[in-house]
């Protein structure tokens, strides 16, 4: 068996460029309707790179959202008919090169984001294990597929197995986010320090300006374009990974709190405009100064966001693969 | 709409008088009788939303358009103050202030008193330039301290050879002598600290700092939790002080996690029932009264009227016939006899027949002495408040399951 590596996180690229190729040659004419889940069955992937893959082309304005369901091909305000068409009849055309790259993913890839899903949404509601036979019943698949899973899981750090065996996912507590938080704190002003050549300026640019145009993103928004367009364009490439790690659960658990319906933070988004003005203008230092010490006061309001998950009692419904368990065992 | 008339006689404004105060808070201190009275005095409608704790907090951070005064306790300030579904309060405007006692001003009864552990209200009380919470005064504040008390645990006599202990330690809920009949508070802020401080006294374990344990420690101390339940220690935990009530009526439970008003409901029991002084110290708690951030203009206006009036006395008196303690106490004099005024505020023997809020019940017949003594002398004895500490999530979570076990084995 192959190690699983980290480059599949940029499975949403090759969706992306698909789609692109095809919007270009006219395959997927404007006003076409883009729904999630017909482009995740043509291309046979899950649909959360095929929602990154979205959100990339309408930054760069190749599509746009509307009343509807999914998003509209064409600039926004360009007044396009919706067109609703079956996608799979519209001769999609994948590249070779690309159509062995999401195909050669295995089956394991298929369900790994799902499972990492569900798995980083459950740490905030205490310690659970992963029940393995579970996991196959659940997605059908065989033993050896689930392996690959939970390897890669516990490679990013989401899992660990105990001395009888057992596949755990350990809580997300007050310590742990602290030490994520003083890890982000060590790494990220310096990775931004290093992206300063290869960070995608006009990206962070339009995102700014959006934003001051009313957009109004989520932090948590702000925060994935930070890491796309700056940090992840530096040259080191096992420092991006790790921090794309250290960040993992507490992304996972920020997301999960915005679905149990806490208030945007206004003043926390406010925050990554300032850092993103200081990144148009080139002020590098100032930037990596900023972010260290907004760090400081993220990591204070993570640490009380997480109190108030302690008020909702009920965790949203959870796959059978995991169960509570007592972290003494 | 038909204009309310005036109670005072004195022409108010008719858009003030019509509106209602809704106020959103829990059991302790949100009685009917307190509505009532408070609206014959105030001359405006109150509605009273009343919720167990976390459905209280859970309901002022995601929907706090609903409510306009928001009555709840210190220790879970924190929570919905880090969303901004609150204002902060003015004290220039609010006459009751300079009745407010040092407890919650200074951090203490006096300066022999013990401070306590964890989330003191001094801690809370004051809004500093960066809209945190802390300790440095200020001319604004984020909670206007009402109603508190120094909880400890009760145990029936007749489990114990029949007779108060000369020394009562935090250690007795897991005597030997109540196996078996162990009730706990389910309230992850409260009776978790119950069996912490149980479990530091019996010389189990030892927490660097019992208001904010570490993840370790939790885990520590619901192995030992477990291990006692496994023994056959515990009870099924208790929700409401009836339950409560309930408990030590029927025989069930001979040492368990107590409230005041509890101690009010005992029937033929009560005079088996000692509330205990532990050595160690109360676990003490703070209520009071906050402003949703949206009040403004004439509502704002009443909500302040609403504080002043908790703290001019009527209230006060009536937290009192339940056991409680009102951060204004001299204002409350005026509304109770001087044999309750000294028997629950100074530890004096009763020396009549007391009752209780409804004016009906016997709560402390005559000849009784309020365990702990006069109010000073259990304000001096603290020895944590009720916290959410930092890994309060996890101990919730630790806590919930535990309880949902303790349960499930019952059955």
């Amino acid at each position: 068996m192959t190690k699983p590596r980290l480059e599949m996180t940029r499975r949403y690229e090759l969706v992306a460029e698909t789609l692109r190729a095809n919007i270009a040659a006219g395959r997927l004419p404007p006003g076409f309707v883009l729904l999630e889940g017909p482009i995740a069955t043509v291309m046979k992937t899950s649909r959360a790179p095929v929602h990154a893959a979205l959100k990339i082309l309408e930054e760069e304005n190749l599509v746009h959202r509307f009343e509807g369901r999914g998003y509209l091909i064409g600039k926004a305000g360009s007044g396009v008919q919706a067109i609703r068409r079956d996608l799979a009849k519209q001769g999609l055309q994948i590249s070779n090169a690309i159509d062995t790259a999401l195909q050669n993913r295995g089956l394991w890839e298929q369900v790994y984001d799902e499972v990492e899903t569900a798995v980083a949404a459950c740490l905030i509601f205490g310690d659970f294990r992963i029940v393995e036979s579970e996991l196959g019943d659940y997605y059908g698949v065989s033993r050896t597929v689930v392996r690959d899973v939970l390897a890669r899981l516990h490679e990013r750090g989401l899992i660990t197995k105990t001395q009888s065996s057992h596949w755990v996912a350990g809580a997300l507590t007050a310590q742990s986010v602290r030490e994520r938080f003083q890890l982000r704190q060590l790494l990220e002003p310096e990775a931004i320090r290093l992206a300063a050549e290869s960070a995608d300026y006009d990206r962070i640019g339009r995102a700014l300006s959006r934003e001051r145009g009313g957009e109004n993103a989520s932090w948590i928004e702000l925060d994935r374009l930070l890491m796309e367009h700056c940090i992840a364009r530096g040259p080191n490439g096992q420092l991006i990974d790790l921090i794309r790690q250290n960040r993992l659960p507490l992304a996972a658990a920020a997301r999960a709190l915005t679905k149990l319906g806490l208030p945007k933070d206004e003043v926390a988004a406010g925050e990554y405009l300032v850092l993103f003005d200081l990144l148009t203008r080139r002020a590098i230092d100032a930037a990596a100064t900023f972010w260290r010490n907004h760090l400081t006061v993220l990591a204070e309001k993570n640490l009380a966001r997480l109190k108030i998950v302690a008020v909702i009692s009920d965790p949203p419904p959870r796959p059978p693969y995991l169960s509570p368990r007592d972290p003494q065992e | 709409m038909p204009t309310k008339p005036s109670k005072s006689g004195v022409a108010a404004p008719a858009v003030l008088r019509r509106r209602t105060l809704r106020v959103l808070g829990t059991f302790i201190s949100l009685l009917e009788a307190v509505r009532v009275r408070a609206s014959a005095d105030l001359g405006f409608d109150i509605e009273f939303e009343v919720l167990d704790f976390p459905s209280c907090q859970r309901k002022a951070a995601l929907h706090p358009e609903a409510f306009d005064v928001y009555d709840q306790t210190f220790h879970n300030l924190g929570i919905v103050w880090h969303w901004g579904v609150l204002q902060p309060i003015d004290t220039d405007l609010l006459k009751s202030w300079p009745s407010v006692g040092p407890l919650t001003k200074l951090g203490g009864v006096d300066k022999y008193a013990n401070r306590g552990a964890g989330d003191a209200p001094r801690l809370k009380l004051y809004v500093q330039p960066d809209h945190s919470l802390g300790p440095q005064p200020t001319r604004f504040i984020s909670m206007l301290p009402t109603v508190h008390n120094f909880d400890s645990f009760g145990y029936d006599l007749r489990a114990f050879n029949g007779e108060g202990r000369p020394r009562e330690s935090w250690a007795m809920l897991f005597d030997p002598r109540a196996k078996g009949k162990l009730a706990l508070v389910d309230e992850p802020a409260i009776g978790l600290f119950d069996a912490a401080l149980a479990a530091e006294a019996s010389g189990v374990l030892s927490f660097d700092n019992i208001a904010n344990m570490t993840a370790a420690e939790l885990v520590a101390l619901f192995r030992f939790l477990r291990g006692k339940c496994d023994e056959g220690f515990l009870l099924p935990c208790w929700t409401t002080g009836d339950e409560a009530a309930s408990l030590f009526r029927r025989g069930a439970a001979a040492v368990q996690s107590m409230w005041s008003p509890a101690y009010n409901q005992l029937g033929e029991a009560a005079p088996f029932i000692r509330e205990a002084v532990p050595e160690e110290g109360y676990r003490a708690w703070h209520g009071g009264l906050s402003i949703a951030r949206h009040v403004e203009g004439a509502q704002l206006r009443m909500a302040y009227e609403y504080m002043d009036w908790w703290l001019s006395g009527w209230a006060g008196a009536a937290m009192a016939r339940q056991g409680y303690y009102i951060s204004a106490a001299e204002p409350v004099r005026d509304y109770l006899s001087p044999a309750e005024w000294s028997y629950w505020y100074e530890g004096q023997e009763a020396g009549e027949d007391l009752r209780g809020v409804d004016g009906e019940a016997v709560v402390a017949p005559r000849g009784k002495i309020r365990s702990g003594g006069a109010y000073l002398e259990r304000a001096r004895r603290i020895a944590v408040w009720n916290t959410v500490m930092d890994e309060f999530n996890y101990a919730t979570r630790l806590w919930s399951r535990f309880v949902a076990d303790i349960r499930a084995r019952a059955r």
